[in-house]
């Protein structure tokens, strides 16, 4: 088990710098999902505690001991990479064992150390056969099986759900979380999936353009974002932005009595609510939405709709069966639940 | 005639397979007919009668045999020594940094453009200085290092598709720069490597102008051949068995080895492609 702790990190390519002064600590044991969009960085991150990317500047220290420029194999991590990157000449059983072979181990402990890997993710099976001859759910196993195989004191996942289909991922997600309340390892995690950070996380680091943008737990990021692009970010379906104004400490919205006390100078911003926000239906009058498209997923259903002026929203209604494409309905939420943010996109906090 | 290729096609491929063959089968002819009916050509049915004779006396008349495992010690070395070489120098090439390695690398490549021929008096005055001169080495060291400006070139263009993630599994699994290379670069190109070195044994084996040059008392059979070749006897029959000898090997190797150039990347890192 391991502290990492990344002070004044930074990475560039010739002149183009990629990561800028970026310091994060990551706990004892927790669950960490680095989160972006692709190109943040947040690969690249990860390759630079992995050891397999030169640091440019900063430290990146593992218990406390600086590790810049130690061996991945010295500094006690395993990775689990996006096409698993299993050796195709080597059985299931060889490409777990690599590791401990490279390391000197005797065949017996090497085969007693398979064995138990391969009993606790039930690829015991497959241990004769080729990569080349199992499923994509399969190799992700196996390629998990050579990472819990040694015992490292950090894992770390480079997107490694991206190329399952969407049952798969799913399924191998809910054994990723298992696997870290099993080991009580620290893992840090890369996915521009905001639901697999969501759900698996401890703690998300939202990136972005090689900074960070908030870090928290998935509630804090949900219910507290700090700007707009982590508020649009976190949550599905994603946060909707309305344009308004602020005149003389008041939020006006165009076809929409709705008003509130902000502070700030006069000028455009943005109102954010979630879908899951928003009430159909009479008396909840905040805005009119025309209806474009209804999509029922059994358990509720989203509306795709526009305002009058345009702007595009997604609302839940839940309880609202019967609706369809050219209702215009009226929607409302409830002030608490809104967001407000600044042209720049930074966070406006309500004056209480 | 879907499914068939028209007439004219095979009767085109046919006649020139023809062409090809029939010096091969004149050789075969009169290597078992005795020389006194082939004078006029090999072709003449005026007298036929068959004989192993030449078969036999060739192996007294000149040091064929000698000759023969001359030069499978020669191919087979330079073989080797271009395979288990080659992979290396490409994966040091594209996977790891050093200094001078693009520099390094565009000379060796360029060594395709030196003909054999400008090097071979340089070579020569380098070698008696060294005391090589009828030493293996003389041919050895060029065979090798000649051919590493195809086969680095060939085997490098192979590993430009080789999954870098295994690379880099590697690295967090323990292996060092060479260890990586024994247990997960080498293992997945073995395809290019015996591309590398089937065209490798055929050159060597077939190689004339360094052995006649630099060696004396040991000569492979290319060069016996032109021995034998330039004397003034009349040994249409036993020529033709040495030219048979010679050709039979590479001819085998080319048979039995053909589908390895036809074979492509065999690597996958297990990802659905």
């Amino acid at each position: 088990m391991a502290h990492v702790e990344l002070a004044g990190i930074s990475k560039a390519y010739g002149a183009v710098e990629v990561i800028r002064d970026l310091d994060l600590a990551i706990e004892d044991g927790s669950f960490t999902v680095f989160v972006g969009p692709s190109g943040c960085g947040k690969s690249t991150l990860l390759r630079m505690i992995a050891g397999l990317e030169p640091i440019t500047g900063g430290e990146v220290r593992i218990n406390a001991r600086r590790v810049n420029e130690a061996e991945p194999i010295e500094r006690g991590v395993a990775m689990v990479f996006q096409n698993y990157a299993l050796y195709p000449h080597m059985t299931v059983e060889q490409n777990i064992g690599f590791s401990l072979r490279m390391a000197g181990l005797s065949k017996s402990a090497i085969s007693q150390h398979v064995a138990e890997a391969a009993r606790s993710l039930q690829i015991e099976p497959l241990l004769k056969r080729r990569p080349a001859e199992l499923s994509g759910g399969q190799r992700q196993r196996v390629a998990i099986g050579r990472a819990i195989v040694r015992q490292p004191e950090v894992f770390l996942f480079d997107e490694p759900l991206s190329n399952l289909d969407a049952e798969l991922r799913v399924s191998m997600r809910v054994e990723i979380a298992r696997l870290h309340q099993r080991l009580g390892s620290t893992m840090i995690y890369v996915t521009h999936d905001q639901t697999e950070a969501m759900t698996l996380a401890d703690k998300i680091v939202v990136m972005r353009a090689g900074r960070i943008e908030q870090a928290g737990s998935p509630d804090d990021l949900y219910e507290d974002p700090a700007n707009s692009f982590v508020a649009g970010f976190i949550g599905s379906p994603r946060m909707n932005f309305i344009p308004a104004q602020l005149r003389a400490g008041r939020l006006e919205v165009a076809g929409s009595p709705f008003t509130a006390a902000l502070p700030g100078a006069d000028g455009p911003i943005q109102l954010g609510i979630r879908p899951e926000h928003f009430t159909v239906g009479e008396g909840a009058a905040g805005f009119s939405l025309t209806v474009d498209v209804v999509e029922n997923l059994g358990g509720t259903r989203f509306l795709y709709g526009t305002l009058a002026d345009g702007t595009t929203l997604v609302v839940e209604a839940r309880d609202r069966p019967g609706l369809k494409a050219g209702d215009v309905v009226p929607i409302g939420f409830a002030p608490e639940r809104a967001y407000y943010f600044d042209a720049d996109g930074a966070r406006i906090r309500k004056a209480h | 005639m879907i499914g068939r290729a028209p007439f004219w096609t095979t009767a085109l491929v046919g006649i020139v397979a023809l062409i090809w063959i029939v010096p091969i089968l004149g050789i075969v002819v009169t290597s078992i007919r005795p020389p006194s009916e082939v004078t006029l050509g090999w072709w003449r049915l005026d007298q036929v009668s068959f004989t192993l004779s030449a078969w036999q006396r060739v192996w007294e008349a000149y040091p064929l045999a000698n000759a023969f495992w001359v030069t499978a010690q020669l191919a087979g070395m330079a073989t080797i020594a271009t395979m288990l070489l080659t992979p290396a120098a490409a994966y040091a090439f594209h996977f790891l940094k050093f200094p001078f390695r693009r520099l390094l690398l565009i000379i060796i490549i360029n060594a395709f453009v030196l003909p054999q021929q400008v090097v071979i008096i340089p070579l020569f005055q380098l070698w008696r200085e060294l005391g090589l001169i009828d030493n293996f080495l003389s041919v050895l060291i060029p065979y090798v290092g000649m051919s590493f400006a195809w086969s680095i070139f060939l085997v490098k263009n192979f590993l430009e598709d080789f999954p870098r993630e295994l690379i880099e599994a590697a690295k967090i699994d323990g292996c060092g720069a060479l260890s990586t290379f024994r247990h997960v670069v080498l293992p997945n190109t073995l395809s290019p490597v015996f591309a590398v070195g089937i065209l490798q044994f055929l050159w060597t084996w077939n190689a004339l102008l360094l052995p006649m040059l630099y060696l004396r008392s040991n000569v492979p059979l290319p060069v016996l051949l032109t021995r034998v070749s330039g004397t003034y006897d009349v040994n249409w029959d036993l020529r033709s068995v040495a030219a048979i000898v010679t050709t039979i090997v590479p001819l085998v190797i080319f048979l039995v080895f053909q589908r390895q150039f036809a074979s492509g990347s065999q690597t996958r890192t297990g990802a659905k492609e």
